[in-house]
């Protein structure tokens, strides 16, 4: 460990921390640009230029300094001061006024900091150099060469994180460019990252373009439900609609990046295969009657639920709670092995082969209890032992390969829960609408076993509740105890009867998440969440 | 009888000079042999002892740096470099092209004694494009030193081995700073990088590797044969040995003159420069190159030729010896003007003052020039050279910067001439002195 | 962005490698711990076989040094004197910076403009001569200067241009191109 100063207060930290994070220990924020915790260092920008108290010698940049003994720097100096201002004059002196037209403004570094720490009149009496602008390079990504500082986080990402190298800075002096080699665009699924990273408007994303100026968005930390990998992210939306999912801080996930597919999957939650209202045998029914419909066929007995690896903990708990303790005799299953998702390119970073985000939850419920395989699933549809299926959120006609038609044939009433439209839904006596995972709060447990939050962010659509809410209200019909109907509750009876959750609550959860069977998280304190 | 001075061009009246078997006849490899004799160690105490300084502008000393090598004990299985800066680009400088064209053989020996004492195997000498005619002779010196075994596997029988190479540059005066021409010679653009941590330590691939100038190589043979004493009988305490000044501009015989450290500038300026021509007066000199602060001729009366001196009088340096003289018939404004394009055009763009403050100067000073600027302007170049200076990435900022704080300075009337005066910027705002005011003295530093 | 212009217009030939270049190209790799090393030296032997460096010479570096196109190109547009467009038979590059300025640069410049009957920057209509600027090329005591393609001449005066036109016209070899560069000092007459 190395013991630091920053303007004056100590701080401990272990040797080499970076002085820029030693200094957010204290509450200090440094300005900076090409200074990225996931990317190399560049120290370019100069932004983050510090007096050196003791240590060393000043001025320097933060971002180049590891911590160590004795190190003391200063950012309350007039010094430093007046070396951020001029850093501000040096990167604006050639940049374009494009701040109407600029996606990027409202959450721009330029912006930000001259604001913070520019505050000045312009002196420039000369003309700007100008270089090509709205350049495509690439599915994702538009370029605009004038609005870059060349902090170089572009370049380092395709060198250091993709292995790619599309991005290179040309020519010299303040003729420098961001630029491809024509016609070599980027090739890579982690384009969207690019935006992400870039801190002024120079790389922006094509799909986010012109759509809402970002100070109308809200935001609300979810995980993404595009693969096993679980990428934390943050969904930006405003009255209703989403406009864009944002890569969320994970070290242990996710770093700061996700794939151009998981970051497109907001456009899943609105669209027009969504499910809206409940249906029984075809026509647009309320809520209850459709479940008084639920109620008629589980009376009849011989009931069979599926559990989904499309849904929460919660929903997942839920139900097999109602069948274990609301529907005597019920049998549950659940569908094994990962489900591929032919559109997207599973990868050794970040894009699992196993497109469900919750296929681990799935597991430890299913090695917690009895819940029966997928042959058996086939086995009690052959044989036609089955009265009434009710299939959470998975699509089982096309992973057991039925025939579209041929579920009517093989038992009375299939129910399906669902967020979507599919062979399932479309194959079913009775279907409820269940909301999107960014309409609830709940969790995943992902391809590595760490248990994750869903914060509610949006209202459900139409008549679409979460899928654990609807289960209990299933429950209650059925005169068996009514559960929690809050998503905190039912995850923890969850954590109280499974061991390997023992210890964990929304709580311990925070934004992190906890690793299942990790005793340490049984005894972690709670971190900053709710 | 005192020993010859010209430790550095003894060969150059030679005809043939640049062929082994003169240059052997001559002494050449002579300094090899016996380093060869020594332990690594000694050789590096040698040169420490000679006080030899680097001479391509920093003037840092030679021997310390070669210390800075880790031994084999702390640097694992890591092979260090030993570089030879021959980028010359310095604006008045011209010095290593003359070593290298008219002597390849005493800088190539240099560098393989140089390799001998840090440990290196691989020898590298990075040449600038433009001196592909001279690669061509050092290609055939080397090969020469590699047939007679000074050269390659077990050299002179030593048991050492040591490649050396030439590798050309491709136009790029940033490529003469140390790191950056590293980054060149890695294959990249020739982008400085960020210190620490030192090319010493972690250079050329991330191993150790030692950067010194020609000239600086040049004189280390002669070094091994006579003696650190030897070489301290000529220049100064500070400042030993003799050093080559490039010498330009408005003066009756420019060249490349070698001369012992500390003898006064007016001596190299009228005796081997042979002065100004007939009715001129001094009005100026730059003496190390164009990136050091210019000089007044009070200054060039008072100076000597060494490191301290011109330091102390004229807060200036003695940089790589890029000796520019300029008389009464020069325009000031114009030949910062020039300078200033050259900076702009060289910038590798990497460092946000650099890359956008350089520009930005040169900019002004063309409209200073076209006399379309005002007395604001100046005060602005100031500010702008001020907040370049100590906040880049590598020297190429404050190397930019010296010209306009120095030629503000010391010529501020020059330019109060050249624009429109609104009346709000005074002497104080170039950094000048009222010459009206008080006289105080001028700051060491 | 910058100097883009000329970089797509094709070159006369295969743009490829004989095998004793690949072989020379195998040595110059293996002069340095990395491959990449070779950049610059490939690069230069690309410009002298091929005449300049269009998007498929640099695709042909891109190979040899196993470095993807966009660095070759990244390294390629960062150095002055490798070419981006075709130039003259003869470049002339004449030095501008101080101490050539101070004796006589922009003149020596306005000269071989009214000689040669173009602007800086362009090139002859036979294709001969290609006129530009550049900075300090270290040979600031013998100014005005300029260098054409390899070689230095310097100490010009308008009847050293007029000679070194008419010979690299007449294709006549020309002597020792730099006669007084063999001098370390100089005397000027005033």
């Amino acid at each position: 460990m190395a013991l630091v100063k920053i303007n004056g207060i100590e701080v401990e930290v272990p040797d080499g921390t970076n002085m820029i994070e030693a200094a957010k220990e204290v509450g200090v924020e440094i300005p900076h640009y090409c200074y990225h915790p996931h990317l190399t260092i560049a120290g370019n920008c100069r932004m983050c230029l510090v007096d050196v108290e003791a240590g060393g010698r000043g001025p320097d940049v933060a971002c180049n300094m590891g911590a160590r003994d004795g190190l003391a720097i200063r950012t309350d100096t007039e010094q430093v001061t007046q070396m951020r201002k001029s850093t501000m004059e040096f990167l604006l002196v050639n940049h374009p006024l494009d701040c109407p037209i600029c996606d990027q403004a409202g959450e721009c570094r330029l912006q930000d900091y001259y604001m913070e720490h520019g505050n000045y009149e312009s002196r420039l009496s000369d003309p700007k150099v100008s270089k090509a602008k709205r350049q495509d390079i690439g599915e994702h990504i538009v370029l605009d060469a004038e609005r870059c500082v060349a902090c170089s986080r572009c370049v380092r990402f395709g060198d250091e994180i993709t292995h790619t190298g599309e991005l290179r800075l040309f020519d010299r002096g303040d003729h420098t460019s961001i630029g491809i080699f024509p016609g070599e665009k980027l090739s890579h699924q982690y384009q969207g990252n690019l935006a992400d990273i870039c801190p002024v408007g120079a790389l922006t994303n094509k799909d986010f373009r012109f759509e809402k100026r970002v100070w109308y968005l809200r935001e609300q930390d979810s995980i993404c439900n595009g693969c096993a990998t679980g990428c934390n992210i943050t969904v930006c939306h405003e009255q209703g609609q989403i406009f864009r999912y944002l890569p969320r801080r994970n070290d242990d996930v996710n770093d700061s990046w996700m794939c151009d597919s998981g970051r497109m999957s907001y456009k899943r939650v609105g669209d027009m295969s969504r499910l809206l209202r409940p249906v029984v045998n075809g026509e647009s029914v309320q809520m209850d009657e459709a479940i008084q419909a639920i109620v008629a066929s589980v009376t009849l007995g011989d009931v069979g639920v599926v559990l989904g690896a499309q849904e929460t903990n919660e929903a997942n708990w839920a139900l097999y709670q109602l069948s274990r303790l609301g529907i005597p005799g019920a049998r549950v299953f659940h569908v094994e092995g990962h489900h591929p998702d032919p559109t997207m390119a599973p990868d050794d970073f970040l894009v699992s082969e196993d497109a469900n985000p919750n296929t681990a939850g799935v597991q430890l419920l299913a090695a917690h209890g009895e819940v029966e395989d997928t042959d058996a699933l086939q086995t009690a549809l052959a044989d036609g032992v089955l009265k009434t299926l009710i299939v959470l959120g998975d699509d089982v006609v096309d992973r057991l390969h039925i025939e579209p038609n041929k579920p009517a044939q093989l038992l009375p009433t299939l129910v399906y829960l669902g967020t979507h439209d599919n062979h399932t839904a479309q194959a079913s006596t009775i279907v409820l609408p269940v909301a999107a995972h960014v309409s609830q709060d709940g969790s995943f447990i992902n391809k590595d076993g760490r248990v994750q939050r869903l914060r509610r962010a949006l209202n459900p659509l139409g008549d679409a509740q979460p899928a654990y809410a609807v289960i209990d209200a299933l429950g209650a019909a059925l005169g068996g105890a009514p559960g929690t109907a809050k998503a905190a509750g039912t995850f923890a009876q969850m954590a109280a009867e499974i061991g390997g959750m023992s210890g964990m609550s929304y709580q311990t959860l925070g934004a992190q998440g906890q690793v299942i069977g990790d005793a340490a998280s049984a005894a972690q304190s709670p971190s900053t969440g709710e | 009888m005192a020993m010859d001075h010209r430790i550095l061009t003894h060969r150059w009246e030679v005809e043939d000079a640049h062929t082994l078997a003169v240059a052997e006849e001559h002494g050449a490899y002579v300094g090899l042999k016996k380093a060869l004799g020594m332990q690594p160690a000694e050789v590096t105490e040698v040169v420490k002892a000679s006080g030899l300084r680097g001479r391509g502008g920093a003037g840092f000393p030679t021997g310390v740096k070669w210390s800075f090598v880790p031994g084999p004990d702390k640097r694992g299985d890591k092979p260090v470099y030993l570089v030879c800066n021959a980028d010359e680009s310095e604006p008045g400088t011209f010095k290593d092209r003359y070593l290298m064209w008219k002597d390849p053989h005493m800088f190539i020996e240099g560098c393989i004694i140089a390799a001998y004492a840090v440990g290196a195997h691989h020898v590298y000498l990075y040449l600038r494009g433009e001196f592909a005619y001279i690669e061509e002779r050092v290609d055939a010196a080397i090969a020469e030193a590699r047939a007679k075994g000074y050269i390659g596997k077990n050299v002179c029988g030593s048991g050492w081995d040591c490649e050396v190479y030439t590798h050309l540059g491709a136009g790029a005066y940033i490529c003469g700073e140390e790191t950056a021409l590293l980054s060149s010679l890695e294959g990249q653009r020739g982008q400085p990088k960020l210190k620490p941590p030192f090319p010493a330590v972690e250079g050329a691939w991330r191993c150790p590797t030692i950067v010194n100038n020609v000239e600086t190589m040049a004189a280390v043979p002669w070094i091994i044969e006579n003696g650190a004493d030897a070489y301290r009988q000529f220049g100064t305490e500070k400042a030993p040995g003799t050093k080559l000044f490039s010498c330009s501009g408005n003066i009756r015989k420019p060249g490349v003159y070698e001369v012992p450290l500390g003898i006064p500038m007016m001596e190299l300026l009228n005796d081997y420069c042979g002065g100004l021509y007939e009715g001129r007066t001094l009005q100026a000199v730059i003496p190390g190159g164009s990136s050091v602060p210019i000089m007044t001729p009070d200054e060039v009366a008072q100076a000597t030729m060494d490191y301290e001196s011109i330091n102390e009088v004229a807060a200036s340096y003695l940089g790589s010896g890029g000796f520019i003289v300029m008389d009464d018939t020069v325009d000031l404004p114009d030949a910062l003007t020039n300078l200033l394009r050259f900076y702009a055009h060289e910038s590798c763009g990497q460092c946000t003052p650099c890359r956008e403050g350089v520009g930005w100067m040169h900019k002004v000073l063309e409209r200073v020039s076209a006399r379309e600027a005002t007395d604001e302007d100046l005060a602005l170049l100031k500010d702008l050279a001020d907040n370049i200076f100590g906040r880049t990435i590598c020297f190429f900022g404050p190397s930019a910067a010296m010209p306009v704080q120095s030629f503000l300075k010391k010529f501020p009337d020059v330019f109060f001439g050249r624009v429109h005066r609104g009346g709000n910027v005074d002497y104080a705002d170039l950094g000048a002195v009222d010459p009206a005011a008080p006289v105080a003295p001028a700051p060491a530093k | 962005m910058m100097q883009t212009g000329g970089f797509s217009s094709p070159i006369e030939g295969a743009i490829e490698w004989t095998d004793g270049e690949k072989a020379e190209i195998e040595e110059l790799c293996g002069r340095y711990p990395e491959r990449r090393a070779a950049m610059l030296p490939v690069l230069w032997k690309a410009q002298r076989k091929f005449g300049w460096l269009n998007f498929d010479v640099m695709r042909l570096v891109s190979e040899s040094v196993g470095q993807p196109p966009s660095e070759v190109f990244a390294v390629a547009s960062f150095y002055t004197m490798l070419k981006k467009q075709p130039t003259g038979r003869y470049l002339f590059q004449v030095c501008q910076t101080l101490s050539c300025a101070l004796r006589g640069a922009d003149a020596l410049v306005s000269m071989l403009e009214d000689k040669l009957e173009i602007q800086c920057g362009e090139t002859t209509e036979d294709g001969m001569f290609t006129l530009m600027r550049v900075e300090c090329l270290a040979s600031c005591g013998s100014a005005p200067m300029m260098q054409v393609n390899d070689d230095f001449f310097e100490l010009l005066n308008e009847a050293r241009v007029d000679e070194i036109i008419a010979a690299l016209k007449s294709d006549s070899p020309l002597q020792t191109p730099r006669p007084e560069a063999d001098q370390w000092q100089w005397t000027i007459e005033s």
